[in-house]
């Protein structure tokens, strides 16, 4: 009886200790959590107020220019600005998509994100607000939209729905017909388009109109090659995409990471569409599916690389040729677009939702019911609300639907997705997601583990 | 019933709009993507005006013959909606411009 009652007393503690990890506020969570406080902008705005914080960040400035993270940090002086700003506003700071002064908020988040982290990382953190609710606007939008086309002749191509209902904006027609015309329009007998001018226009559409019309032309789902063809056609590839050579994706990360708004949303997309299971880290497929969209007009531009229905194969414009003794790394940053299961599903997921009547047909049956003390709830606190959702039903949809259209899909390798879902969720322990986290929430999750672990020990000695 | 359609064709001029493919607009594109094409339709009964009176008097006292004129204001676009991209069959894109109407009024 006491036994029993010292038991409900430790797991209630254990709960607390929990809810309590995932309330704490965002400043110990390094800047990973889902509630950031401040926008780098506004941040500056109130370190300049300060005096010893804008020096010490004008300071940080001059000691970043030109020089590598070494030698700053064998800087006395330098090293002295670093520890003053970590104290400041601007530590943890991010910034909104399409925000104001985006580009002067992403700069500074930069400098001091450069002056803590060197920027040699294989991944780097997206500088950019977690997006908090998975199931938003484009997601239901699309279906809304996508319910009201009763036509079966259609219900063959959604791509050329999606262009419809496209079409039938006057917003969306006028940016499509915008970059499609700036796209198409030959220069001279030598340069076939301005690749400038089209991929500033492709940013300009993919800014400003709604994703539910947006992602339905990128994603839509297709069951035929015309259907594919006309998806892989979307950002007009003849201009945006291909060139003469292919360069080296390294080469050509570097290039990306030269520049501001490049580098930031490939850590973006870094951040939101790593795989975890068969899932995304973040388990938000809205928000990979953002930071995909996010890099479209930029130097790492991704597309589809054929009109294959049913295998669709995603990768910016580049090779692995020539890596030297870069290769594996090389290897490594093409496979998380070209072999990447959470842009996959993401994508798929995006396809089931559109079409209403599919997913009514399948009621979603969750593949297995975890008791809740190590479901995914616990394992990752910050993430509880975004979850829910698509947790227990999209990634089964995806499924269950794969599997039954099994006949036009390569069977053995999407089987194999949905086995290892279920193998994998069983021995899903906070500790094991920690290690496949990324930094900042590692911390705060590692946390929570040794929490675990030590209620754990401490039940046992009660035994 | 009579009523209704003699009341329908008495609108006054105004904008409509249709659903329709690139096809069916008979430009000579191959392509089964649907835009809105929107068009001019109604009567222009109030917009007479005293050239039109007196264009059609004058020409019944038969002092007009031979050219060919036209003695009622006409309902027809004042401007055109923005241009239309679509990809058609091929696979190629193409833009035409003042395809839909934008604005009506009697001309």
């Amino acid at each position: 009886m006491a036994r029993a009652g010292l038991l409900g007393l430790l797991l209630a503690l254990g709960r607390v200790f929990q809810a309590w990890a995932g309330l704490s506020p965002p400043a110990t969570l390094d800047g990973h959590g889902w509630q950031s406080p401040v926008d780098c902008a506004r941040a500056n705005e109130l370190c300049a107020a300060e005096p010893g914080c804008s020096s010490s960040f004008r300071t940080l400035r001059q000691c970043l220019a030109g020089r590598d993270h070494n030698t700053l940090l064998g800087n006395k002086e330098c090293r002295l600005a670093l520890e003053v700003l970590q104290g400041s506003a601007l530590h943890g700071c991010r910034c909104r998509r399409r925000m104001k002064k985006e580009l002067s908020c992403l700069q500074i988040y930069w400098s001091l994100h450069l002056g803590l982290a060197g920027g040699a990382e294989f991944y780097e953190a997206s500088p950019y607000e977690p997006i908090s609710s998975p199931l938003s606007d484009a997601f239901r939008l699309a279906s809304i939209v996508s319910g009201t086309d009763s036509a079966a002749a259609s219900r063959s191509n959604p791509c050329l729905d999606a262009a419809k209902a496209c079409n039938l904006s006057n917003d969306c027609k006028k940016l499509r017909s915008n970059y499609i015309s700036t796209c198409n329009k030959e220069v001279s007998a030598t340069e076939h388009c301005n690749r400038r001018k089209c991929r500033k226009a492709l940013r300009h559409f993919f800014d400003r109109v709604p994703s539910a019309y947006s992602y339905r032309l990128l994603f839509c789902p297709c069951k035929n090659q015309a259907c594919a063809e006309r998806r892989r056609q979307t950002i007009v590839p003849d201009c945006s995409y291909q060139e003469r050579e292919k360069p080296n994706c390294l080469t050509l990360r570097s290039h990306c990471r030269a520049e501001t708004f490049c580098r930031s949303r490939l850590a973006d997309f870094h951040t939101n569409c790593q795989t975890f299971l068969t899932s995304c880290s973040r388990d938000n497929y809205q928000a990979c599916l953002d930071s995909y969209t996010g890099l479209i007009g930029l130097d790492l531009t991704p597309n589809y690389v054929d009109a294959s229905f049913s295998n669709p194969v995603i990768s910016p414009w580049c090779s692995c040729q020539g890596s030297g003794n870069m290769e594996e790394e090389c290897e490594k940053f093409l496979k998380d677009f070209t072999e990447n299961a959470c842009l996959r599903n993401a994508i798929q997921a995006f396809g089931n939702g559109t079409d209403l009547t599919f997913s009514r047909k399948a009621p979603p049956q969750p593949l297995l019911t975890l008791p809740p003390a190590i479901g995914r709830a616990s394992a990752l606190p910050y993430s509880v609300n975004d979850s829910s959702l698509v947790d227990n039903t999209s990634v089964s949809i995806t499924c269950t639907s794969r599997q039954e259209s099994g006949a036009q899909v390569n069977q053995s390798k999407e089987q194999s997705l949905c086995s290892s879902e279920k193998s994998l969720t069983t021995a899903l322990m906070p500790e094991q997601k920690t290690l496949v986290e990324t930094k900042g929430s590692g911390n705060q999750l590692s946390f929570t583990g040794t929490v675990s672990a030590v209620l754990f020990l401490l039940v046992k000695m009660a035994m | 019933n009579r009523m209704k359609r003699a009341k329908a064709r008495h609108k006054p001029c105004s904008l409509k709009e249709l659903e329709v493919t690139i096809s069916e607009l008979g430009l000579g594109y191959n392509s089964d993507e649907t835009v809105l094409f929107r068009y001019c339709s109604g009567t222009c009964d109030s917009a007479v005006r005293n050239y039109d009176i007196s264009l059609k008097h004058v020409r019944s006292m038969r002092k007009i013959r031979k050219e060919k004129v036209r003695a009622r204001p006409c309902c027809r676009p004042l401007s055109y909606d923005d241009d239309v991209s679509f990809l058609d069959t091929g696979n190629r894109y193409y833009t035409v411009n003042e395809v839909s109407a934008k604005e009506c009024g009697c001309v």
